[in-house]
This record gives structure tokens, C-alpha cells and sequence, in this order.
């Protein structure tokens, strides 16, 4: 019994000293706070079944994230698109009185205030479900949790050179799906810069560091 | 591969923190002097911070560390229960005496249970029980009414077990020993079978009042079981206030396991 209360107070300090982090990554992966709520508590509780096998001294955060992620591919993806079916039905009935209920609630805050915050978070929900799964989560897993590409290569199970062109593709394609949003909004005018397509560009961190020991060997 | 071949690869890593001091000096002192990279960098720079900032979440809603917890708790709940029903095992259904008191010796590190004089207030204790007295007093307002009848400073122990009920309560007319006393009576359910769990409470008790039997310890405290007239009692002294319970169906050592996560409210431990 003794040992049971040591192990949830440890778990207490070590864990949930990083439900923010963890419900960040949640609220981006599932795009909806519902989910991000369950997905989060899930996550932890499976955490906790598993502390044992939690070794001490590693990132406790990259493990947990690994169990967020891990979670949400088998599960939410599966009960999202079952969900998505019975949204629909709901989606025609709040469209014909929604509407209002709505823009009563925009208007609580101050009115340009509301739009915009509105309009941004909107946008980066769009531009989140256009991009592949796997390059959402290694953008997630980087710039929102700091993760570094080696913790990121053992969530994914995948090499970091895997890694890497999943996080300059998936921030491409981000980044100009948030461009695209706010050209249409008015709020970025049109430049005359040229786009640069991704596709066009290879990143291999490998490849450069091995012709710069042939240069350095060489010299 | 140049370092001009290879910009994109190194601003990401730059900004990603992924090279080394080597590697980082190296493009830093390149893009002094290329104005092409330089470019090329500062897109990647101003790109890595929209995202970074357009990424940002709100924080984890309070109910949402309400319901973490209490996950937490039930999680603890079913891993006692199934080490339980693991000890219960042992000694539960057919199990012969002998099998109990090595079961009780191994879990609790109790000496075996004897038949011995009980001790006065323990005897007239399990005497008052097995009269069979109605309750005054049911349902929610038993804590409420064990308050201003009996004892302002104390609660109805909280008894541990999932499913537990407090049924009711009534005084001992004439108290133990000279001792005003109350009866609780609950109902629990341990492994799926409901029985009752009688509670007395008896006031002003010294600790030697209610020693006799054999100690137990469990959780640090510190527990005495008794036996008189074929009943086994646990009886428990805290902050003056003396603690009897009593259920016939469970075994000692089961009964002695409750009441070592049974939680008495006003006392200290």
C-alpha cells in the first residue's frame, strides 16, 4: 500500500507537471478540445499503468508524448471517423439555427478582437487538417514541444533523416497553407516574391556532414 | 555538398538547435559573406517563428486536472481491489483454520488468533452488538446526527471500500462500561457479496482501555483483535475516542485489512 502511495506521488511530481505541454500537443493533434480532454487523461492513466517501465533519468516528456501520440493514432483517428458521420446530421440542423448563437457569443468580446482571434485560430485548425499525419506530429512534436529529431525519431519509429524531411515538408506546407488563408482575408498582401516548391529542395543533414569530413580529411 | 548546396538542410538545423558548435560556426561565418544563404535563412528564421507562434495552445482547463485525478484514484482503487481478491484467496472459501492463521501470520505478521478473555469493555461491546437494537437515525443525516447526540468532534469513520454505505446509527442506552457509546452500521460489498459492518464508538478511552488481545499492526497503525462468544473484533484507540468493528461474515484477516484503510475521521492515526 506504502509503495502504491510513493509511486502515485512520484508519478504526480515527475508527470503532471506536464499536462500544459501535453494538452498543447493534444488540442493540435485532435484539433478540438473535447478530444484533446480525453485524449490527455487516457494518455495519462496509461502512463500510470506503465510508470514501471518509465526509466528514470530519460525525458519524461518525450515518453509521454510518445503515449500521446501513440494513443491518438490508434484510437482518435478510428473514433473521429465515426464521429464525423453523426456530425454531419448535427452539422445541417446548426446550420440553419446556429448561426446566430454563434455571433451572440463573437460578440462578448470586443468585436475586432473576437474576429480576428476567431478568424487566426480558425486558419491554423484549416491548415493543421490539411497537412498529412505524420508531418503534423513531427511539426508538433518540434516546434510546439521542443522536442529534439532523435526523441522525435523514436516517437515515430522512423530515422531522423525521416524526421527531418518530414518537418521541412510539413512546415511548407503550413506555412503557405497560413499564407493562402491570410491573402484571403486581407490580412498579408499579395508580394512579388516567388514561392519555392519543397518538393524541389532535399534536405540531408547526412549527406552534407559526410562531404564535409572528405574536405576536412582532405585538407 | 557545398554549404550553398546545402541551406536549407543547415538553416533548418541551425534553428532546430541540431548542429554542432563546429557546424554552427561554420554557416554562421558563410552567411556573412553570402547574400543569397543569407536570404534564404532569414525566410527559414521569419517561417520558424510564425509557426512556432500560430502553434500555440491554451493551457490544460482545471476540470481537466480535477478529472486526472480522480482517473488516478480509481486507478489505485481497482489495482488494491485485484490485490485483494489475490489475498482473499488465500484464505477465503473451505480454507481451514490452520490455512487462515498462516495466511494472517504472512500478510499481516499476526500471531495466531487465541480465545482468551477479551477484555471488559470488548465483552460488553460485542454483548451490546448482538442485541439487536433498532437504528435512530438513517441515511445522509447519520454524520450530522452523530455530531449533536454524541460527539460534536467526531465524524463516521470512512470506510475505504468502493460501494460502502453508512446505513444508520443509534446510541448505547447505557453505554459500555461507563463509557457513552454509538453504533454505525454499514453496509459494504466485498467481492460482489453485500454484509453488514457494525462500528461502536465509545468516548474517553485510555489507550490501555482496549489493549487487550493480540496487536496488529497494518499502515502503521496500531490494531487489536479480540474474540469472545465466537465473534472476532478489531478495535482501534484514536484521540481518546475508542473504535470496536465487527462483521461476522468476513475473515480476521479480512476484517483487520478494512479497517487498516479505514479512515477515522477527527482522529489522528
Amino acid at each position: 500500500m506504502q509503495a502504491v502511495k510513493a509511486q502515485r506521488s512520484e508519478f504526480e511530481r515527475q508527470a503532471l507537471a506536464h499536462v500544459d505541454a501535453l494538452y498543447g500537443a493534444a488540442y493540435r493533434l485532435t484539433r478540438n478540445p473535447r478530444d484533446a480532454e480525453d485524449l490527455v487523461q487516457d494518455s495519462l492513466l496509461r502512463a500510470y499503468r506503465f510508470w514501471d517501465s518509465f526509466q528514470q533519468n530519460s525525458n519524461c516528456k518525450a515518453w509521454l508524448l510518445r503515449i500521446v501520440t501513440n494513443t491518438f493514432i490508434n484510437e482518435y483517428q478510428r473514433r473521429k471517423r465515426s464521429r464525423e458521420v453523426l456530425d454531419a446530421a448535427t452539422a445541417e440542423q446548426e446550420a440553419t439555427d446556429g448561426v446566430l448563437v454563434h455571433a451572440a457569443a463573437n460578440d462578448k468580446q470586443s468585436p475586432e478582437g473576437a474576429l480576428l482571434a476567431h478568424s487566426v485560430s480558425d486558419d491554423v485548425q484549416r491548415a493543421l487538417d490539411q497537412l498529412p499525419d505524420d508531418f503534423r506530429t513531427a511539426v508538433i512534436l518540434c516546434d510546439m514541444q521542443g522536442l529534439s529529431y532523435k526523441e522525435i525519431a523514436e516517437i515515430m519509429e522512423c530515422p531522423v533523416g525521416t524526421v527531418m524531411s518530414r518537418l521541412f515538408r510539413g512546415r511548407k506546407l503550413l506555412a503557405s497553407a497560413l499564407r493562402e488563408f491570410a491573402l484571403a482575408e486581407g490580412y498579408l498582401k499579395p508580394t512579388a516574391t516567388t514561392k519555392i516548391d519543397a518538393d524541389d529542395r532535399t534536405i540531408d543533414l547526412e549527406k552534407y556532414r559526410a562531404a564535409r569530413a572528405t574536405r576536412e580529411g582532405s585538407r | 555538398m557545398t554549404i550553398c548546396e546545402s541551406i536549407d538542410t543547415l538553416a533548418m538545423a541551425y534553428l532546430d538547435d541540431e548542429l554542432a558548435g563546429e557546424e554552427r560556426r561554420e554557416l554562421e561565418l558563410h552567411l556573412t559573406e553570402c547574400t543569397g544563404c543569407r536570404a534564404r535563412f532569414d525566410d527559414e528564421r521569419a517561417e520558424h517563428a510564425m509557426i512556432e507562434r500560430v502553434l500555440a495552445a491554451p493551457p490544460a482547463p482545471d476540470l481537466l486536472r480535477a478529472r486526472i485525478g480522480r482517473a488516478l484514484d480509481s486507478e489505485d482503487a481497482a489495482h488494491d481491489r485485484a490485490a485483494r481478491a489475490r489475498r482473499s484467496r488465500w484464505v477465503l472459501p473451505g480454507a481451514s483454520i490452520l490455512a487462515a492463521v498462516a495466511a494472517i501470520a504472512v500478510f499481516v505478521g499476526v500471531r495466531p488468533v487465541h480465545e482468551r478473555d477479551p477484555g471488559a469493555v470488548a465483552a460488553e461491546a460485542i454483548h451490546q452488538q448482538m442485541r439487536n437494537l433498532p437504528l435512530e437515525v438513517r441515511g445522509p443525516n447519520t454524520g450530522p446526527w452523530l455530531r449533536a447526540n454524541f460527539e460534536p468532534n467526531v465524524e463516521p469513520p470512512q470506510v475505504e471500500e468502493p460501494g460502502t454505505q453508512l446505513v444508520g446509527a443509534r446510541l448505547l442506552p447505557h453505554g459500555i462500561n461507563g463509557h457513552d457509546g454509538a453504533m454505525l452500521a454499514y453496509q459494504i460489498n466485498l467481492n460482489g457479496s453485500p454484509f453488514v459492518l457494525s462500528v461502536l464508538i465509545v468516548r474517553d478511552v485510555r489507550d490501555d482501555e482496549m489493549a487487550d488481545g493480540d496487536a496488529v499492526q497494518v499502515n502503521g497503525r496500531t490494531m487489536h483483535v479480540v474474540q469472545a462468544d465466537g465473534q472476532v473484533m478489531v478495535t482501534v484507540v484514536a484521540k481518546h475516542m475508542g473504535y470496536m468493528f465487527m462483521a461476522p461474515e468476513l475473515s480476521t484477516n479480512e476484517l483487520v485489512w478494512l479497517v487498516g484503510r479505514t479512515t477515522l475521521v477527527g482522529a489522528v492515526w
